[in-house]
């Protein structure tokens, strides 16, 4: 039996795609784990009965395994929930309204199962999370700096690193590279050669944009709901 | 020109007068100081007032941040549960003594120094807690430098000076999962960089017991590690005077190299 993942992300309270998904997979060969990679609530609409669908999956529905977002996040440093700190990044750069109709778009009864939410995941050798390993808000993508990529890898310790936070779909491999470094210290000089080891950054996209991932063959397909399934052409950006 | 960066002072005065006369012996007037002015030792307003005195452009140590703010380290900026004790006591004994004025000092202190290509930094520029020990991940150690756009990135912390360049550095990337013709793959060249930590003039943990800091000619880029002796006993006295764990005094005198450094250094809190 195929293992297959399937990362999703940025629904922000979208139920009908998130039932669009779920149609999706049901069709899809395979064992199927599905991944939300957060932002699961939003702004824009109300966010309670996906949420309360996250939580009690119907009979028929595959598990969802859930970690926050960017937008958790920010319900709950201004719920409380991160000591002093109030959504501040979010109040300055949206405004106050963006603030209320976040906080109005989830029913505080949902913020104890949010607050339980784990940062990301590490499956086999691979990192699931919403941005960065060093910052939730943080876009990876294909113009991120190689340097970065691989650092953001390395604080997992892991070999494929799965992100959300730039709504984009890739699949960069780092696959070889080198620093020599020399450290001059009490003890004297020595120098050392520092390979690259193979590793990975995967953009899962955001909304009716998802990925499946094959463990077996660490390939990655990007999808959107309701459609078939299609390689993604995308290049490199300016540099 | 020679400049000279010293970091970690520790509430350490012999260390530190010993090693401003050694600055000075030298002609060097430009000093930078990365931080940790207090902590451990038993003369932390006397050691603030000689930089306040002296001028010295300072950033702020992790130790000057948690007398002001609060400890917000967990605990794995310590190797053992006896450690933690033995640092939560110092850390209260150092509030209790420091005068308004100083840890008004402290509070102001900036996160980090920029001159020109020099950053200067006391741990790291991600964080204050941050270990750049002289063996780690060599990608990462360039990633600091390089998001922190700098060439030189000067820091402490660890308590161990060492000079490390940085390389002839690559790193080549390929797409995965694009039409046949789309896929591409290129090669990134990685600038040279170089990290110098000062080591520390209060707390020495290279294996010795002198005090160390470093020399950087700003026109040759050359970096030299100074090693300078200081009456040691006049500062283990001081510990035991001040009622501060014995310990402290015992592992200056004996120049224990890992004797508080946490157990995984490459850990950055989170806190």
């Amino acid at each position: 039996m195929i293992e297959r993942w399937a990362l999703v992300s940025g629904l922000k309270g979208d139920l009908d795609t998130y039932e669009l998904i779920q149609k999706d997979l049901k069709k899809t060969p395979g064992n199927i784990t599905l991944f939300v990679l957060g932002d699961m609530i939003g702004p824009e609409k109300n966010c309670n009965r996906l949420l309360h669908r996250l939580i009690n999956p119907k009979s028929n529905d595959l598990q969802p395994w859930c970690i926050y977002g960017w937008w958790e996040e920010q319900i709950l440093l201004e719920s409380g929930y991160r000591g002093d700190q109030r959504a501040e990044t979010l109040r300055i750069n949206k405004g106050e309204e963006v603030v209320k109709s976040l906080t109005n778009a989830v029913d505080k009864s949902f913020l104890d199962w949010i607050a339980a939410l784990q940062f990301g995941f590490v499956e086999l050798d691979c990192g699931l999370i919403h941005g960065s390993s060093k910052d939730i808000g943080e876009n990876l993508t294909l113009d991120t700096p190689p340097l970065t990529l691989l650092d953001r890898l390395t604080r997992l310790q892991v070999n494929r690193l799965f992100t959300a936070r730039s709504k984009e779909q890739f699949h960069l491999e780092l696959t070889e590279g080198t620093v020599n470094s020399e450290i001059e210290d009490l003890n004297g000089n020595r120098k050392k050669e520092q390979k690259v080891p193979q590793k990975a950054v995967i953009g899962i996209g955001a909304g009716k944009n998802y990925t499946l991932y094959d463990v077996g063959t660490d390939n990655t397909q990007f999808v959107q709901a309701g459609y078939k399934s299609e390689k993604r052409i995308k290049g490199f950006g300016m540099l | 020109m020679n400049q000279a960066v010293i970091s970690c002072l520790h509430a350490n005065l012999p260390a530190l007068e010993a090693v401003l006369k050694d600055i000075e012996l030298q002609g060097i007037t430009n000093i930078t100081c990365l931080g940790d002015l207090v902590g451990y030792g038993p003369q932390p307003n006397e050691v603030i007032e000689l930089i306040r005195d002296k001028k010295i452009p300072t950033c702020q140590g992790c130790w000057d941040e948690d007398v002001v703010d609060g400890l917000d380290a967990c605990d794995c900026s310590y190797p053992s549960q006896l450690a933690e004790k033995r640092g939560h006591f110092a850390h209260q004994w150092t509030t209790d003594k420091l005068t308004k004025e100083n840890k008004d000092y402290l509070a102001n202190l900036p996160y980090s120094i920029r001159k020109d290509k020099c950053l200067f930094v006391h741990g790291s520029p991600n964080s204050q807690h941050e270990y750049l020990l002289p063996d780690m991940d060599a990608f990462a150690a360039l990633e600091r430098v390089e998001n922190a756009r700098a060439e030189i990135l000067f820091c402490g912390h660890t308590h161990q000076p060492y000079i490390r360049e940085l390389a002839d550095g690559s790193i080549a990337v390929k797409i995965k999962n694009a039409a046949p013709k789309d896929i591409q793959e290129k090669e990134i060249q990685l600038p040279m960089r170089r990290i110098v930590n000062a080591g520390s003039v209060g707390e020495p943990r290279h294996g010795g017991t002198k005090a160390t800091y470093v020399v950087h000619n700003e026109v040759t880029n050359e970096v030299k590690i100074r090693e300078v002796e200081y009456d040691l006993e006049l500062t283990c006295k001081a510990i035991i005077d001040a009622g501060l764990p014995q310990i402290f005094a015992w592992r200056l005198k004996n120049g224990f190299e890992f004797a508080e450094q946490a157990e995984d250094a490459s850990h950055v809190c989170e806190r």
